[in-house]
């Protein structure tokens, strides 16, 4: 972060000039594609737009009203909850878990690793396809497997009612997303001093005692860290819940990114979908800015 | 005892992977097995037989190869545009000191959070009044809003770790500070370049909100709304089909993990998840 800095006054400011003129692509982009459409969405939000025409007129703070005294957004917003709460949940446990099985030394360790990771990196298209071929009713795996081992007696609707769909939508997201948990923390084991579990070895400590008093205070920080971005990241999540259930049944699995979609191009109000995505918004810079101090606090 | 733990140890964890691996393992089997077998009561575990069938087909009577096709330029280009941009953004924002850089810096962080249902509507707008809506420029242009913050932010984390000593001798030595950079900064970069590079592609090639939005002919359409559309227009869903088409797809990936895994597992470290 810091700059060569024990140069004349005229070449610092040649210096400066020369650091603008590397910036400034990237400003002009930055200001063309996400400055200048993150101000339209706010001042669109003020109109009413009939979105396969582009017709309408301003409205003041119609949409707001309808925001606030509305349903629709305050259901999403629970929806959002429960999905980034339940998910969140279930990618920490696993993630924290399998990041401590995948430290040990177990057999084939990188090939474990890597089938571990591949989820992650795998497209939600690709990943919503083989899910909903899994839980297909008829002629899915998941039915019979779990028929088969006796958890079942019957097969399960599992996208197409509550609170299955739900619980389809969460388990989906914690499979695809908990390897991102499991390469963090596993990269911050790695740095914790050995000298630290063999001090508590001669205090007596178990391995369950170790844990509590050496992996878990040494992992915190990044701890701390990944439930901000993940919960971010979950929050806004569009691509799985539009494919696996489409919000459905009904609005039971719409999320806030969902509704602002449907509302702009299902029910083709694009100014009060611009409203629904700048309060979406507004609840999400609560965690953005306790994630940004804290980034800028470290560095 | 300690054999013992060892072995159970193993069998957890292993039991476990291949749990998560199933899906993958399930989207391969399905794809490989004959129409006939897929629709059996209960479903056949391991393949009686294993036919190709359904790649060929994908292959020669869908538009998957105009999808993979679209699917290429559209990552690589926006790939290529915003590693360039980054890696001179990222230079100016460690290495320089003038005003507002730190802002900056805390801009970039803030629109790399951004929620892309909020930018979908006003570049909806911009691309239809532009005249550029359902081609793919519309579509590099709409990836650069989560591209370009994602790889400055990369990039950023990767420039702090080159040392700065190298680059003060050398302009003690007399070299201009483009001359510095490209003889110096770049070579040591290069591993942050080659790993910024993995994850952008990566994520341009899975993005799916909008190509769903931006384009809707099968010309222009990558393969994440492309398959999909396979699905939806399909009579009665071919699974088997889908499923060769999930393999297919996921290709650069399996390209990826084979051979550059290491810069996958490099980048997660300075993608802001330091604690």
């Amino acid at each position: 972060m810091t700059a060569i800095q024990t140069n004349p006054p005229q070449l610092e400011r040649r210096y400066a000039r020369l650091g603008l003129l590397l910036i400034a692509p990237t400003l002009i982009v930055f200001t063309l594609v996400i400055v200048y459409p993150l101000l339209a969405a706010i001042y669109l939000s003020f109109f009413s737009i009939y979105t396969p025409t582009l017709e309408g007129g301003f409205v003041g703070v119609q949409n707001y009203v309808t925001l606030l005294t509305g349903k629709a957004f305050w259901n999403s917003l629970g929806v959002t909850l429960i999905w980034t709460v339940g998910t969140l949940t279930l990618q920490m446990v696993f993630g924290i878990g399998m990041a401590l099985l995948l430290h040990q030394n177990i057999w084939f360790r990188s090939l474990a690793r890597s089938l571990v990771l591949f989820p992650y990196f795998l497209s939600t298209v690709v990943a919503v396809l083989v899910w909903r071929w899994l839980f297909n009713d008829l002629y899915g795996a998941m039915n019979h497997g779990l028929i088969q081992l006796g958890i079942l007696d019957m097969p399960l609707d599992w996208l197409g009612s509550m609170p299955n769909a739900m619980i389809g939508v969460i388990l989906v997201g914690a499979w695809k997303f908990f390897p991102f948990v499991v390469i963090a923390v596993l990269a911050r084991l790695q740095t914790i001093p050995e000298h630290l579990y063999e001090a508590a070895k001669i205090d007596g400590a178990g391995p369950i005692a170790r844990f509590w008093d050496v992996t878990l205070p040494q992992l915190r920080n990044v701890l701390v860290v990944i439930v901000l971005l993940r919960a971010i990241w979950d929050f806004k999540e569009f691509d799985l819940l539009y494919l696996l259930t489409g919000g459905g049944p009904v609005t039971s699995t719409q999320t806030l990114s969902l509704l602002v979609y449907q509302e702009a191009f299902g029910l083709n109000q694009m100014g009060q979908a611009a409203a629904y995505s700048v309060g979406m918004m507004l609840v999400m810079l609560v965690f953005m800015v306790v994630y940004i101090r804290r980034t800028g606090k470290e560095s | 005892m300690p054999r013992l733990r060892s072995l159970a140890l193993n069998l957890v964890t292993w039991t476990l992977v291949l749990l998560i691996a199933f899906p993958l393992v399930w989207m391969i089997i399905t794809s490989v097995k004959p129409q006939t077998e897929l629709f059996r009561i209960p479903p056949t575990w391991v393949p009686e037989t294993i036919t190709f069938e359904h790649y060929w087909r994908l292959l020669t009577e869908t538009p998957f190869l105009i999808y993979f096709k679209n699917s290429v330029v559209l990552a690589t280009t926006t790939t290529v545009f915003v590693v360039a941009l980054g890696t001179l953004g990222a230079y100016s924002l460690v290495r320089f000191s003038y005003r507002g850089r730190e802002t900056l810096a805390l801009l970039v962080l803030f629109t790399y959070l951004l929620p892309s249902v909020v930018l979908i509507i006003p570049l909806y707008l911009m691309m239809v009044a532009i005249g550029l809506s359902n081609t793919l420029v519309s579509l590099i242009l709409a990836h650069t809003t989560f591209a370009l913050p994602y790889a400055l932010w990369l990039l950023r984390s990767f420039m702090e770790g080159v040392p700065e000593d190298l680059e003060s001798a050398a302009l003690v030595d007399g070299a201009s500070r483009m001359g510095a950079f490209r003889d110096i900064i770049l070579p040591q970069l290069l591993p942050g370049i080659i790993s910024t590079a993995v994850f952008t592609f990566i994520l341009s090639w899975n993005e799916y909100l909008y190509a769903l939005v931006l384009v809707n002919s099968d010309s222009v359409a990558p393969l994440t709304t492309g398959v999909m559309s396979m699905l939806i227009s399909a009579f009665n869903i071919e699974w088997s089909l889908l499923m060769a088409a999930s393999v297919m797809m996921s290709l650069p990936l399996i390209v990826v993990f084979a051979f550059l895994q290491s810069y996958l597992t490099s980048g997660f470290g300075a993608g802001g998840v330091k604690g």
